[in-house]
C-alpha cells in the first residue's frame, strides 16, 4: 500500500462560473495532508463542482487549487506548473495522482472488474501487468469481491461496482481522493458497505474530500466539515462544532431539516 | 418458360453469372472496408475542435451524403481525369465512388456512436489519468464500435445494393453480366428475375449472418440489461 501520508489541498478563492451563473463565488479550503473532509449542503450548492474543479474536469474562472507539492497549480488559465501553461499529457500526470469516486460509479461496462482496475496503472503508469492483478486482487479482497473479478460491471450490484470503482481509484496509489455523492445513487441498504470501504480503505493514509448526504457518516469520518450554500462556504468547523451546535442559521435550517 | 430451360440458360452462362457474383462481393468488401478507414479518420477529423481539421472532415462527410452515387460514379470517372489529372480504370473508379459514398454515411455512423457514449466514461478515463487518445482507444471507441454494428450491417447492405449501378461505366458486376446475357438472348424476365433473386439471397444472407453474430454478444457479458442508478 501507499506509504505516503497524504499532500495538504490549498484552494484560494476559487471562482466557477457556467455561463452567467457563478457557482462557486471565492471559495477558500487548506487542508493539511492526511485529513478529510466532509463537504454537505443542498443540492445546487455547488459543492460536487468544488470537487471536479480540483482535478480540472471542470475549468475554473478565478482563484488557485494546489494540490501537494508537485508545483502544478489550477488556475484561470488551466493547469500551471512554473508560470507554464501544462499540455494534454501533463495535466494527465496531474489527475493520475487524484483518485475520484463518483456517484453514477463510471465503470467501464466492456471490461470486467479486474480489467476496470488494471487499465490505468498498466496502461497509464506503465506497472507490470501481472503485479497489478496481484494487488487489484489482494484489494479486491478488502472490498470482498474478490469472486467478482471475472464478472462484468453490468452483473453487479450498485454497492458492488461503487466498491469496485473506489478500488479501481486506489490501485493508482493516489495522494489524494476526492468523493463526489458516493452512495447518493445507491438503493439505501447498499450505502452501508460503500461507507464502510471507504471508512476502513480509501481514506487511510490520503488527504479526502467527501461531497455526501450522509450526515451520520460524515461526522464519523470526516476532521472538518464544510456547508456550502449559493457556491460559498457557509460555515467550516469540525463535525461537533457544524452539525451538533452551527453559528449560522442556513445551516442550522439545513441540518433541521436532514435529521 | 419451362423450369428445364432455365436451367440450361443459367448453366449456359454460368460463368459469366459467377464472374458477376465475384466482382459484386470483391467490389462491396473492398468499398466497404476502404470506407471503415476513411470514414473513421473523417469522424476524428469532424470531432476535433480545431476548425482547420474539422471543418473539411465536414464538408467531406457531407459531400459524400449528399450526393447520389450514380453522380459520385460517373463523376470520378470522368471528371477526375481532367479535374485532378487522375485516370482510373473502371474498376477503381467504381471502387472510389463505393467507397465514397459508404465513408461518409459511415463517418456519421461512427461519430453518433462516439457521441453516444455516457460522458461520465470520459470522466472517469480523465479523472485515472488517461490522455484523449488513450481514452477514446481503450475505453470509448471499443464500447462505440459495439453501438455501431448494426449502423455498419446497414451501409453494408447499400454499398451491397449500390454496386448494380457501376455497370453503366462497364464495369463486369452481376447486373452487366445479367444485360449482355439479355442481349444475347433476349430473355429479360427469367434472367433479371434470377438475378434479383441472386442479389437477395446474397444480401439476406449478410443480414441474417450478422444480426445472428450480434445476437452472440450479449453472451460476452457485455449487453445485458444494465441496473440503471436513479437520477440524482
Amino acid at each position: 500500500m501507499s506509504t505516503s501520508t497524504g499532500e495538504p489541498i490549498k484552494i484560494e478563492a476559487l471562482r466557477k462560473r457556467f455561463g452567467a451563473l457563478e457557482v462557486l463565488n471565492g471559495i477558500d479550503i487548506d487542508i493539511p495532508g492526511g485529513k478529510t473532509v466532509g463537504v454537505i449542503g443542498p443540492s445546487g450548492s455547488g459543492k460536487s463542482t468544488l470537487v471536479r474543479c480540483i482535478n480540472h474536469l471542470e475549468p475554473i474562472q478565478g482563484g488557485r487549487i494546489a494540490v501537494g507539492s508537485s508545483g502544478a497549480v489550477i488556475t484561470a488559465r488551466g493547469v500551471e506548473s512554473g508560470g507554464r501553461v501544462l499540455g494534454q499529457r501533463d495535466i494527465a500526470c496531474y489527475r493520475a495522482q487524484i483518485g475520484m469516486v463518483f456517484q453514477s460509479f463510471n465503470l467501464f461496462p466492456h471490461l470486467t472488474v479486474i480489467g476496470n482496475i488494471v487499465a490505468a496503472p498498466v496502461g497509464v503508469l506503465k506497472r507490470d501487468k501481472k503485479e497489478m492483478i496481484d494487488k487489484g486482487m489482494d484489494l479486491l479482497g478488502k472490498v470482498n469481491l474478490q469472486d467478482k473479478a471475472k464478472t462484468y460491471p453490468a452483473h453487479l450490484s450498485g454497492g458492488q461496482q461503487q466498491r469496485v470503482a473506489i478500488v479501481r481509484a486506489l490501485m493508482m496509489d493516489p495522494k489524494v481522493m476526492l468523493f463526489d455523492e458516493p452512495t447518493s445513487a445507491l438503493d439505501p441498504e447498499l450505502t452501508g458497505e460503500v461507507l464502510k470501504v471507504i471508512a476502513e480503505l480509501a481514506v487511510r493514509g490520503r488527504t479526502s474530500i467527501i461531497v455526501t448526504h450522509e450526515l451520520a457518516f460524515a461526522r464519523d469520518i470526516a476532521d472538518t466539515i464544510v456547508f456550502m450554500d449559493n457556491g460559498r462556504i457557509v460555515e467550516a468547523g469540525t463535525p461537533a462544532e457544524v452539525l451538533d451546535a452551527p453559528r449560522m442559521d442556513r445551516t442550522k435550517a439545513f441540518i433541521g431539516k436532514m435529521i | 418458360m419451362g423450369l428445364d430451360r432455365l436451367g440450361r440458360l443459367l448453366w449456359e452462362y454460368r460463368d459469366a453469372l459467377l464472374s458477376g457474383i465475384w466482382v459484386t462481393i470483391e467490389l462491396a468488401f473492398i468499398a466497404m472496408l476502404i470506407a471503415m478507414v476513411v470514414g473513421l479518420v473523417a469522424c476524428f477529423g469532424s470531432l476535433s475542435r480545431s476548425r482547420i481539421v474539422s471543418a473539411p472532415a465536414i464538408l467531406f462527410i457531407e459531400f459524400c451524403r449528399n450526393t447520389p452515387i450514380l453522380v459520385q460514379l460517373v463523376w470520378v470517372h470522368f471528371a477526375w481525369p481532367e479535374l485532378l489529372g487522375l485516370k482510373f480504370t473502371a474498376w477503381t473508379s467504381a471502387m472510389i465512388a463505393l467507397a465514397l459514398q459508404s465513408s461518409g454515411y459511415l463517418a456519421e455512423e461512427f461519430r453518433a456512436g462516439i457521441e453516444s457514449i455516457d460522458k461520465g466514461q470520459i470522466e472517469a478515463s480523465q479523472s485515472l489519468g488517461m490522455t484523449y487518445t488513450r481514452l477514446m482507444a481503450f475505453i470509448v471507441v471499443p464500447q462505440a464500435f459495439i453501438r455501431m454494428i448494426p449502423g455498419i450491417l446497414n451501409q453494408f447492405v447499400t454499398c451491397f445494393k449500390s454496386t448494380s449501378i457501376v455497370s453503366i461505366i462497364a464495369v463486369p458486376d452481376l447486373m452487366y453480366q445479367a444485360q449482355l446475357i439479355v442481349t444475347a438472348t433476349f430473355l429479360p424476365m427469367p434472367v433479371y428475375t434470377v438475378v434479383a433473386l441472386i442479389y437477395f439471397l446474397m444480401v439476406f444472407g449478410v443480414s441474417v449472418g450478422v444480426r445472428h453474430l450480434t445476437r452472440l454478444l450479449p453472451n460476452f457479458g457485455y449487453f445485458t440489461e444494465r441496473k440503471e442508478a436513479p437520477a440524482a
